[in-house]
């Protein structure tokens, strides 16, 4: 990989104070974009993580719904504060990834994808049937004495971005990419030469799966009450894909710049056709279809190609 | 023991429902080698049409199934001609995004169109019953049932016996072959996603005197059938159609047995795909490739 080019650091650094200071600007609506963005920057770095190592997951709504619960329940059953919650929400989307690579090791493709989607599934449905735990279908409500203040809640997304950021560049930056890479384009082939794909794969599933549940954890501070329908929501796993794919698929800053793109078409489209209920998803499966088809580099592809001209 | 008998007969009559609507993606599958996540979304359009045929038209959606099944098919055929066969040489990822757009896109269409009421058609027979000894028998779930079962053995008829149905089976089993022999491979393609496509309009229109009928039903629909075409084996029709018995009879006992069961029955499909894909990924009658 080439090394990033001096303009390209400056707007990531430009970009990542931006996303630190909006909250400090008194302009609730820039700050809630602000916070949205960077949410959905977090679990599309997460998502693409696993991609590039041939992972597709339509499961992210697993790793989040998840984190949303282990933060909330801790703060109301153990009374745990808003950042020390967060731990263990890290810790159980790194177990759920690395325990979702174990076991489905031997598996690819469709059957993985199919995989991520039916335990994203089984645990809404165990979040329904466990009720003494999760409240079941009536929902939770965060306990409000512990609320920290909207401050620090803003403040925390941004910072769980650029570290989501740091350890995607640091991964591309190591010689693990290399073996990730490898993994995509043939497993087996990559096992051949030496790399153990079962390591590589509980590894990458673990970080990403830690990164997917923190930003479900903070995101579960922020909207203050849970139900299975709200953590497990199907449109968590499809923003989680449709940001990179909009920004570029293993790219580095395909997923942020796909994370703008993403709300700023979802205001849009709200500008435009006001409350009119679904047509904000069904532009958002139009684009998917248009982008995959004729776009499959997404906004950092096209980026790069007028670039080169 | 009567007990028994009537859950039976209620999972059979499921069963047979569950096979009609997995019969389609596995046949997509096997020929097109393309999970189709808008196969559930087939299913709630044919549903819709069903629908509106008995409330605006005032056709029984026995006599709307022909023509839906007609529409589904030059609708399926259009679909695959237009976007999917763009991807058919992608990556699996390109693919699996592809349809899970086309699925978001036809679920909001009807969100948009029809707002997200949750409504049934209901003709006479959705509801009355005939008692045999001490087993009620549903009328509206008896004829499902028949219907599926002839729509089955029909597909499996022209897969065995026709030209074009051996054809179909041919390239499912060998491209390359298939093409040596001269058979247009993206002729069949097309063919075989359309009759497909066809299939899930036909199970949606036999769905809408049975359950609710909203714009997002397709998607636990869709995840029942992925169950069962894996539990089945990825593109075995025989396969898929005795695993659909098996996973409505194991939801039929989950829900009666299991205390709250009828809460954990939608998990029994997950269970399912989730214990097959770690045991045996090839299915059942495992004929399917395991990459």
């Amino acid at each position: 990989m080439n090394p990033p080019s001096a303009a390209a650091i400056l707007l990531a650094v430009a970009a990542a104070i931006a996303a630190l200071v909006i909250p400090f600007l008194g302009m609730p609506l820039l700050t809630d974009i602000d916070f949205r963005i960077c949410a959905l920057a977090m679990i599309a770095i997460s998502w693409n993580m696993m991609a590039g190592a041939g992972l597709v997951s339509l499961g992210h709504s697993a790793f989040w719904g998840l984190g949303s619960y282990a933060a909330i329940l801790s703060a109301n059953d153990l009374g745990a504060p808003f950042v020390v919650s967060l731990v263990p929400a890290v810790v159980a989307g790194g177990l759920l990834g690395a325990g979702l690579a174990r076991m489905t090791g031997r598996l690819r493709g469709i059957y993985f994808a199919i995989s991520t989607l039916a335990t994203s599934e089984g645990l809404r449905v165990l979040a329904t049937m466990l009720p003494d735990l999760t409240g079941g279908g009536n929902g939770l409500y965060l306990d409000s004495t512990l609320f920290p203040g909207n401050a620090a809640i803003s403040l925390a997304i941004p910072c769980g971005a650029i570290v989501a950021a740091l350890i995607a560049w640091a991964i591309s930056r190591s010689r693990y990419a290399f073996a990730l890479r490898a993994m995509r384009n043939n497993e087996a082939a990559s096992q051949m030469l030496g790399v153990a794909p079962i390591r590589f794969r509980v590894g990458i599933m673990a970080v990403a799966g830690a990164i997917a549940s923190l930003a479900g954890a903070i995101n579960a501070w922020h909207g203050g009450y849970l139900d299975p329908g709200v953590a497990f929501d199907l449109k968590t796993t499809i923003d989680a894909q449709i940001a990179p794919i909009l920004g570029g698929v293993y790219t580095l800053p395909g997923p942020i710049i796909g994370a703008i793109a993403t709300i700023a078409f979802e205001e849009f489209t709200r500008a435009l056709f006001g409350g009119m209920v679904g047509i904000s998803l069904l532009v958002f499966g139009l684009v998917l279809v248009a982008v995959v088809l004729v776009l499959p580099q997404g906004l950092v592809g096209l980026l790069r190609k007028t670039r080169r001209r | 023991m009567t007990n028994l008998l009537q859950l039976l007969i209620d999972a059979l009559l499921m069963g047979g429902l569950y096979a009609l609507m997995s019969v389609g993606l596995s046949l997509g599958f096997g020929v097109v080698r393309i999970i189709n996540f808008a196969h559930g979304e087939f299913v709630m359009l044919g549903a819709y049409g069903a629908y509106w045929a008995l409330t605006l038209l005032h056709v029984d959606p026995l006599l709307a199934l022909p023509f839906l099944i007609v529409l589904g098919y030059l609708g399926g055929w259009l679909l695959f001609r237009g976007v999917v066969a763009w991807v058919l040489k992608a990556p699996a990822l390109n693919q699996i995004l592809l349809t899970f757009g086309i699925a978001l896109v036809l679920q909001h269409i009807a969100v948009v169109l029809w707002t997200g009421d949750v409504r049934s058609a209901m003709p006479e027979y959705a509801l009355s019953t005939t008692i045999i000894g001490d087993v009620f028998v549903v009328h509206g779930r008896l004829i499902a049932f028949l219907v599926a079962g002839t729509l089955i053995a029909a597909l499996t008829t022209w897969l065995r016996y026709s030209e074009t149905g051996r054809a179909v089976r041919a390239v499912a089993q060998n491209h390359d072959a298939a093409i040596l022999m001269g058979i247009n491979p993206g002729r069949i393609y097309a063919l075989a996603f359309a009759m497909s496509t066809a299939l899930g309009i036909a199970s949606g229109a036999i769905v809408s005197f049975l359950i609710n009928i909203t714009p997002f039903m397709g998607f636990s629909i869709l995840l029942k059938a992925v169950a069962i075409v894996i539990l089945g084996g990825l593109g075995s029709i025989a396969g898929t159609v005795i695993s659909a018995f098996i996973l409505a009879i194991a939801e039929t006992m989950v829900a009666y047995y299991v205390p709250e069961g009828a809460g954990w029955t939608e998990g029994v499909a997950f269970a399912v795909i989730v214990g097959i894909l770690l045991v045996r990924p090839r299915g059942i009658i495992g004929s399917a490739l395991a990459t």
